[in-house]
């Protein structure tokens, strides 16, 4: 297979003029780390965005730092880290549910768009890309949004390259929202709740004006393997967590645990951690731990299911109660990951029937490759939203260069 | 006027009774206005300065009406500029002498409120306040504030992307909408997005907000409700220079503090409003900051102490610190009111929303006063300086020959200052009519011809808000051409492996 490392954007531009000449679809890639994700492609070309790897400008004041595609996420991670920011959207690191290398690009960030559970207080990765450079599906370079944070000059390009997994543009260059990384966290944690029960604490804890930056609940069966899902003492006891998020000054952060706290009693009593313990425990629920590829549950398709947050309970139970699969459910009930015992469909026809029951939808995250070969990876929409979405698609991309076949089956995309 | 609409059609003009008689049979009685004294109140938004009559009001009142008229229009090839409250700043809903002026004023029903998923499922013709309102008594409200919240829609707030003074720490309307009902202009209704966190597929409730009214028209949307912070407290600090406050703006990011509101005025911005509402602003300082924290109260009094202090770091002459909601609100009080203040002391004003980066305020504000000589008017500036969101207020008279013009022309100079510092033509207000001829200070013909294909994907026939964001208009066919080079292209250099 043939494999561009380009240098700049003249190059990418360069290479997708050929692909649209010699009619070569090309697979986009940084490092390659999220490769397993989505629908198996027919490309024979692979545009590697590696090499474009440097950081172009990082003013903290500003609160944004502007990078090329290709820049490693680790890097730029700790960058903004020597300067106590973040980006709040926490991207999820896929390495350890897939088994695969601890990579990953910002493009990569961007593309795929996986945010952890300050989505519900920060957004997700779309509220942070302020601009982009990007090379179309015609061969040329365009600019998308600015490089400050209050901008309606024109369609927000932004929101529609974040999440399309390199099916419209070829991002070189992004620039990003940074926010300042909070003083302190505390992480109140309820035991022995089941998903219902759980999804009404975390509900609570939501409508609380304690600001929560996190909800997440983890069933007692996604505990058993031997690391307990990797949360150490914690998940030790192998009863359901529940967690809730604190985090802000020191004084804001601990008082508003206690308040929480009493908010939930009715729940139970609350354990309550501090800083580190905190951190590695949420750490563990955005790179989905408990369902690493290493682990008791490796070999499980594992789903990711974003539903209204107050039915993500009663789905989750459903749905572990139908197919005897594990779940966790982060964002309040709103994001669940659901490992499935293996089916050669991972159990997509069922999957997709509960959750479009709760206004929800499915992405098939993690499954060998015949099995996304059988099933529709992403969630189909409806005929004249599948349309639009196929319109808007080809106004970037008129001949399907980029990473043809990636978000839909069929002969077309 | 100055700016150049797209040319009216006659043999649409020359149909019109045909096209009113055919919009009564899908909207009865009231909602069809073709009388001109009528009609008089939708010949502009709140850019006064343009006035347009239209060929004819619709005001449906259920999606079903507007999906026919829009399907009718289409197939007639009518263009439609759809309208909220019309509070718009930049012209976006602008009729057009030719076009059918479609009001969603009727759309006044808040459909749910559902507490448990935080969200608002709301029509569009609901006000901003109306949201905040309705969920004010279990400690609700919906985050995104611009100053018209009074009256301007929440579908306006969608097609514009909305601000507001608390934007910086909240977001803008994009950050707090879910999803929504859109009928694009075939009549098509679909629903896009809805209580979870995220769509499936791409984006398109992002690029729908902010569209400025071009890609489809909402009837419903689904938006973000928050809890309100317990408690929240301001400073209103002075200094004897511009530099020392926008200093003293970058310490307290730098500090990792994200206030609610930051908002800088300058000694014409202080002058006016203290004179209009009295908030015991002083009147000897170059520049002033009103800082509003919110949150817990032991959370808030912390981060005021700090503030305080960066602030006297940085030199400030004066220092007060809010200790009751009515002194609060009497410190916005003169902010809120900066824009009437200044029409008070000015016949005519012109509101300028130009985003810099926030370093570069002091650099901004010396180039605009530099204008300010060279065109003999008056400015006055008011900022929501967290974000670099800069709100030049230019003082003419329209009676008097040439200054409107004048007036127009120092704008376009502090906008392109704006991009020259890495900003961009605006924060808030949208591009609309009035700085749709700007555009190509910030993007390449490449740049636009990629948005416009877009809008092609919504609206292939452009009948949907033509002559608004785009300086120029291409046909569909001639932006989705791609040129091939005959698979002969020099690209020898590329490394291969």
């Amino acid at each position: 297979m043939d494999t561009l490392k380009v240098r700049d954007a003249k190059d990418v531009e360069q290479a997708v003029r050929e692909a649209v000449a010699s009619e070569q679809p090309l697979e986009i890639i940084g490092h390659g780390s999220k490769r397993l994700i989505g629908q198996p492609m027919a490309t024979n070309a692979v545009l590697d965005l590696s090499a474009l790897s440097a950081v172009t400008s990082y003013e903290p004041n500003e609160l944004i730092v502007t990078v090329q595609a290709g820049a490693p996420l680790a890097d730029v991670q700790s960058l903004i880290d020597s300067k106590n920011q973040q980006f709040a959207f926490e991207p999820v690191n896929t390495a350890a549910l897939l088994g695969t290398p601890e990579l990953g690009t910002i493009g990569g960030m961007i593309g795929a768009g996986l945010a952890g559970p300050r989505r519900i207080k920060a957004g997700g990765a779309r509220d942070h890309l302020l601009g982009a450079h990007a090379v179309s599906g015609f061969g040329d370079s365009f600019k998308a949004g600015g490089k400050v944070v209050k901008n309606v000059t024109g369609y927000d390009l932004c929101k529609l390259l974040a999440g399309s997994w390199g099916t419209l543009a070829v991002m070189t260059e992004v620039t990003l929202k940074v926010m300042p990384r909070p003083e302190s966290e505390r992480t109140l944690v309820l035991r022995g709740l089941d998903a219902i029960v759980a999804n009404q604490a975390m509900t609570a804890a939501l409508g609380s004006p304690f600001d929560v930056s996190g909800a997440a609940h983890l069933p007692n069966s996604a505990l058993r393997s031997s690391e307990a899902g990797g949360l150490g003492e914690l998940g030790a006891g192998r009863e359901a967590l529940t967690l809730l998020r604190l985090e802000g000054i020191t004084v804001s952060a601990a008082h508003r645990a206690a308040a929480l706290a009493e908010a939930l009693a009715p729940f139970g009593s609350a354990q309550i951690l501090e800083d580190a313990a905190s951190a590695h425990a949420w750490s563990s629920i955005r790179d989905v731990i408990p369902f690493a590829a290493s682990g008791a549950l490796g070999g499980a398709p594992v789903w990711r299911i974003v539903c209204p947050p107050a039915a993500g309970g009663a789905l989750g139970e459903q749905l572990a109660r139908d197919t005897g699969g594990d779940m966790i459910y982060d964002w309040g009930g709103g994001l669940i990951w659901a490992a499935l015992p293996p089916t050669p469909d991972a159990q997509a026809g069922f999957v997709r029937r509960r959750v479009e029951a709760a206004f929800g939808h499915a992405t098939l995250i993690r499954a060998p490759e015949q099995v996304r070969r059988n099933v529709d990876v992403f969630q189909t929409q409806p005929r004249g939203l599948a349309d639009l979405s196929e319109r808007v698609r080809l106004s970037f991309d008129p001949k399907t260069i980029l990473n043809r076949g990636r978000l839909t089956r069929g002969p077309a995309a | 006027m100055a700016i150049m609409m797209p040319a009216s059609d006659p043999a649409v003009l020359d149909r019109r009774e045909a096209i009113v008689a055919a919009l009564r049979a899908i909207v009865p009685g009231e909602g069809v206005i073709d009388s001109a004294a009528e009609m008089l109140p939708y010949e502009s938004d709140a850019l006064t300065a343009y006035r347009q009559p239209p060929m004819v009001v619709v005001l449906p009142d259920t999606t079903e009406q507007v999906s026919k008229v829009l399907k009718y229009c289409f197939e007639q090839g009518i263009k439609v500029v759809p309208r909220g409250s019309g509070t718009s700043l930049s012209g976006g809903a602008l009729p057009l002498a030719d076009g059918v002026l479609l009001g969603l004023g009727k759309f006044k029903r808040i459909r749910e409120i559902d507490f448990d998923n935080r969200v608002v499922v709301t029509e569009p013709g609901v006000t901003n306040l109306a949201i905040s309102q309705a969920v004010a008594h279990a400690g609700f409200y919906y985050a995104p504030d611009p100053s018209s919240q009074i009256a301007c829609s929440i579908g306006g707030n969608v097609a514009e992307n909305s601000g507001g003074v608390h934007c910086l720490k909240y977001g803008m309307t994009t950050n707090n909408v879910l999803g929504c009902e859109i009928v694009l202009m075939t009549g098509e209704i679909l629903r896009i997005g809805g209580k979870a966190a995220e769509n499936s597929g791409y984006d398109l409730m992002g690029i729908i907000t902010g569209s400025e009214g071009l890609l489809g028209v909402i009837t419903e949307v689904t938006v973000r409700i928050l809890q309100k912070p317990e408690t929240a407290r301001a400073l209103m600090v002075g200094f004897a220079e511009v530099e020392a406050a926008g200093e003293c703006v970058a310490r307290i990011i730098g500090a990792g503090i994200i206030p609610g509101g930051m908002e800088m005025m300058d000694k014409p911005a202080i002058h006016a409003a203290e004179a209009f509402v009295h908030a015991g602003y002083p009147l000897d300082v170059e520049a002033l900051l009103i800082i509003e924290l919110d949150g817990p109260g032991i959370e808030v009094d912390e981060l005021i102490s700090r503030v305080e202090a960066i602030a006297q770091g940085c030199g400030s002459t004066m220092c007060q610190i809010s200790n009751s909601e009515g002194e609060r609100n009497l410190f916005w009080a003169g902010r809120k009111a900066a824009f009437p203040a200044v029409g008070r002391i000015s016949p005519d004003y012109l509101c300028m929303d130009g985003t810099i980066p926030r370093g570069a305020l002091p650099k901004a504000l010396a180039r605009i006063r530099d204008l300010s000589k060279k065109y003999n008017l008056a400015v006055a500036n008011v900022f929501h300086a967290g974000d670099g969101n800069l709100h030049p207020l230019i003082l003419y008279d329209a009676n008097k020959p040439g200054e409107m013009e004048r007036a127009e022309a120092f704008g376009a100079d502090i906008l392109r200052v704006c991009v020259e510092f890495g900003g961009v033509l605006t924060g808030e207000h949208g591009v609309g009519i009035e700085k749709r001829d700007l555009m190509g200070e910030m993007f390449s013909e490449i740049d636009l011809n990629q948005q416009q294909r877009l809008k092609c994907a919504f609206d292939p026939q452009g009948l949907l808000n033509p002559g608004k964001v785009f300086p120029t208009l291409h046909r569909c066919a001639e932006l989705g051409r791609v040129h091939v080079h005959g698979g002969k292209l020099a690209f020898p250099d590329l490394p291969r492996f």
